[in-house]
């Protein structure tokens, strides 16, 4: 009983002095959105340093990538956070389409299980995330399962969320098509490699997460 | 394939394997209309490799493991197919493996994972 006891004292005061010093914020999504793409484009606006490598074939990211103490300043407020990048969530995962991309069969077999298990860890670091921004890819239909489910899991954890449409410098870019798909949040359009609207992304940014 | 109770799922199967998974009766007649995946014995090593290294060190991989929900079935090693629904509910991680073969508990082990942290 005192152990119980003294567990949830230990459990409220972390909690306590964690409350607004180290707010997480999450970039989560289905592959080759362009979340480490973000992550690196505000990591360089603020850090000057890069914080994933990023690539064309999916499942870059395969491990759950964390860059701490990240302060922004926007018209004089200023915001500090952890910025947590995670694996793209899939439904499907294929070494076949590895292969495709070039790499040799074990390799391919080797990401697909890395792959795996970064969409087990990402899902299992949801609850940690005091904000998350959901990157997609504004060229692709929304109406996705993986869209959905991971849109419906925010909502249902009344998690705070920011949400991104990026590639809008490319031309098949549908902003009004992800917006009547997710109307109960504002989307922002964003290109994060090429910077573009990154004003407007880090004004809603604060929004989210006053 | 062993009953409910059997002493094999206690003591392991004759072929040493520890890793059980429960398929319901329902699952069974099911999959019994579906396309048949018959793999190696290679294969299959592979992916019950694969899956304790998805788990991590924490899972004791002596003991024998039975669990019922599907949420990461595995066709062939390298190939999988994720339930993002029942993975987001955080039920019991369960992997299958050909007809289902087996499964593991991820929940345990988050749980166990998350205390390391």
């Amino acid at each position: 009983m005192a152990g119980i006891f003294k567990r949830f004292l230990g459990k409220f005061f972390r909690n306590l002095f964690k409350k607004k010093k180290d707010i997480k914020l999450g970039l989560y999504g289905p592959p080759n959105g362009g979340k480490t793409t973000l992550a690196n484009k505000i990591c360089q606006d603020w850090l000057g340093e890069d914080m994933g490598s990023v690539s064309n074939v999916a499942h870059e990211t395969r491990e759950i990538q964390i860059k701490e103490e990240i302060t922004i300043k926007h018209k004089g407020r200023e915001l500090k956070f952890n910025l947590v990048d995670t694996p793209g969530i899939a439904t499907r995962i294929d070494y076949e389409e590895f292969i495709k991309e070039g790499m040799k069969e074990k390799e391919a077999k080797e990401r697909a299980k890395e792959a795996t298990k970064g969409v087990i860890d990402s899902i299992k670091w949801l609850d940690d995330m005091d904000a998350v921004i959901v990157v997609l890819d504004s060229t692709k239909d929304p109406y996705t399962q993986v869209n959905i489910t991971i849109i419906g899991n925010l909502e249902a954890r009344n998690i705070p969320v920011l949400l991104v449409g990026n590639k809008v410098d490319l031309k098949k870019s549908d902003l009004k098509k992800m917006q009547a798909a997710f109307p109960q949040y504002e989307l922002i359009g964003i290109s994060a490699k090429f910077g573009k609207n990154m004003d407007d992304f880090y004004e809603t940014l604060f929004k989210i997460t006053k | 394939m062993y009953g409910d109770a059997s002493n094999k799922i206690i003591e392991g199967c004759t072929c040493g394997g520890k890793l059980f998974f429960y398929i319901k009766k329902s699952a069974l007649e099911k999959r019994e209309n579906e396309e048949q995946i018959i793999l190696s014995k290679k294969d299959k090593e592979q992916i019950e490799k694969d899956v304790y290294d998805i788990l991590g060190p924490q899972i004791d991989t002596e003991k024998p493991i039975v669990l019922d929900l599907e949420s990461i079935k595995i066709k062939k090693p390298g190939k999988y197919e994720l339930d993002l629904v029942n993975l987001f509910k955080g039920q019991p991680l369960v992997y299958k493996l050909e007809e289902g073969k087996y499964v593991i508990d991820v929940v345990e082990s988050f749980s166990r994972s998350k205390d390391k942290e």
